[in-house]
């Protein structure tokens, strides 16, 4: 390059220079003051937020959080065959029954009648063939009804007491001296 | 009244003390926290997490899912909506129901995401059915997640031990994420505006309980457990043999959710 072909004016690099450096350090402490404080603790996030997911509080319990009031519940559903099955699917969520101090704070929904018939159908429906069979007791329904010939109109909770179903059953079975599966 | 005071004249430290002593415990309690609800004082389903102090546990968590057990009862289905107050039409976790007929077509639905459970047989199809079964779903948990890498905020992250969250208030809800997730498992909340989507219960896990819908699935179909504990039933499954796979293995996101007799026809 020719010498007399190079500008010796700079002054406009130099103000680009300092514009440069001016936004860049504006903008470190433009992020710094924007961001919050503990991102970037562990990683691309905000750190706190692993405490404040840890806080959210908890809506449904166990079943043992139910037992610690309901005991006579618990004695018939424990030793029952439906002793798998969650008290709050079919009665609603242990945080709209008790409040953070214990207190309770709202009744739950008893399930009446049909209710009661549909929240069995949801597992027991023999017309659902995608249902594995060994794991659990199918009936056909309305046709279970008639097999056992009682009224077509009957609810499941009118024979089968619905926190341990085979209950009752057995204890027709021993009164009337019935064997096993009659 | 006379009586009082002339208690106070009697012993006056005596009486200071507990005043004192009455008011610093009394602000302690205020201070101190209090389990906060009577869940707490339940039995941990998960042993040893409340020791766990860190800011990420030592566990290393899977979540099996067993096909051949799932009656696709909905229980799970419930139970989250509950627990999280999801919109209707939204669902961080659903089950599907899969029929291959005998000539091997494939037809899968899920009503209303199997919360209904499922009532009606499925009518209509042209062949007889060969095969059925149900198949939940839910997050991954991927040991390489698509969404925490697409996210442009910082809002969505794997925590060191393998969880992968939403930061509610970082989400600016631009749904990159929901386009990246392999598996379809996230949605913007209408009502918040931001990504969500399961979490396996982090915040029930944290405090030593199981996940809601491992804890209300009448046939044990859903399992959750620590890889680390080698008496864990979910090691037990994972290193003897099963039929065990992932969802998408050739996505290359090494999911931590396994599926028990898995079909390949499940996508």
């Amino acid at each position: 390059m020719h010498k007399e072909s190079r500008s010796r004016y700079n002054a406009h690099l130099i103000k680009l220079i300092i514009a440069l450096v001016v936004v860049g350090v504006g903008g470190y402490f433009a992020k710094q003051a924007l961001s919050p404080d503990t991102m970037g603790q562990y990683g691309h996030y905000r750190g706190a937020d692993i405490e404040d997911q840890k806080n959210i509080a908890l809506k449904l319990g166990t079943n043992d959080s139910c037992f610690q009031c309901h005991q006579p519940i618990r004695t018939i559903h424990k030793d029952g065959v439906h002793k798998t099955v969650s008290c709050e699917v079919c009665h609603g969520s242990y945080g709209n029954h008790i409040g953070d101090n214990d207190e309770k704070i709202g009744t739950l929904p008893v399930k009446r009648g049909d209710e009661i018939s549909q929240l069995c159908l949801r597992c027991h429906n023999k017309v659902i063939q995608a249902r594995p069979r060994e794991f659990i007791k199918m009936v056909g329904y309305p046709e279970h009804l008639e097999q056992m010939q009682v009224n077509p109109t009957h609810n499941c909770s009118q024979c089968h007491m619905v926190h341990d179903p085979l209950l009752w059953i057995r204890q027709a079975r021993e009164m009337m001296r019935m064997p096993e599966g009659a | 009244m006379e009586d009082i005071r002339q208690e106070i004249d009697q012993d006056r430290r005596a009486f200071i003390r507990k005043v004192l002593g009455g008011t610093i415990a009394g602000s302690l309690l205020l201070v101190i926290p209090m389990p906060a609800s009577a869940v707490l004082r339940v039995a941990e389903q998960i042993p040893g997490m409340q020791e766990e102090t860190e800011v990420f546990t030592k566990k290393r968590f899977v979540f099996v899912v067993d096909i051949t057990a799932c009656i696709g009862c909905g229980s799970c289905c419930v139970a989250d909506k509950a627990e999280y107050n999801v919109p209707d039409g939204n669902y961080r976790t659903w089950v599907e129901r899969y029929i291959i007929d005998d000539h091997d077509d494939v037809y899968v639905d899920s009503p209303n995401g199997g919360l209904d459970g499922y009532i009606q047989p499925r009518e209509g199809l042209p062949h007889p059915t060969r095969d059925t079964f149900f198949v939940p779903k839910l997050c991954n948990m991927c040991e390489k997640p698509s969404c925490t890498q697409v996210c442009p905020v910082g809002a969505t992250y794997k925590t060191g031990d393998g969880f992968v969250l939403v930061d509610k208030t970082r989400c600016v809800g631009c749904s990159y994420c929901v386009q990246a997730c392999p598996y379809s498992v996230r949605f913007i909340n209408p009502e918040t505006r931001t990504a969500e989507k399961c979490t396996w219960c982090y915040h029930r896990v944290r405090k030593g309980y199981l996940p809601a819908c491992v804890s209300v699935c009448p046939t044990q179909a859903r399992k959750f457990g620590d890889l680390n504990d080698t008496n864990s039933e979910v090691w037990k499954i994972l290193h003897e043999p099963h039929v065990v796979s992932v969802l998408k293995p050739d996505m290359g996101n090494q999911p931590a959710l396994h599926y028990v007799g898995l079909r390949r026809e499940v996508v």
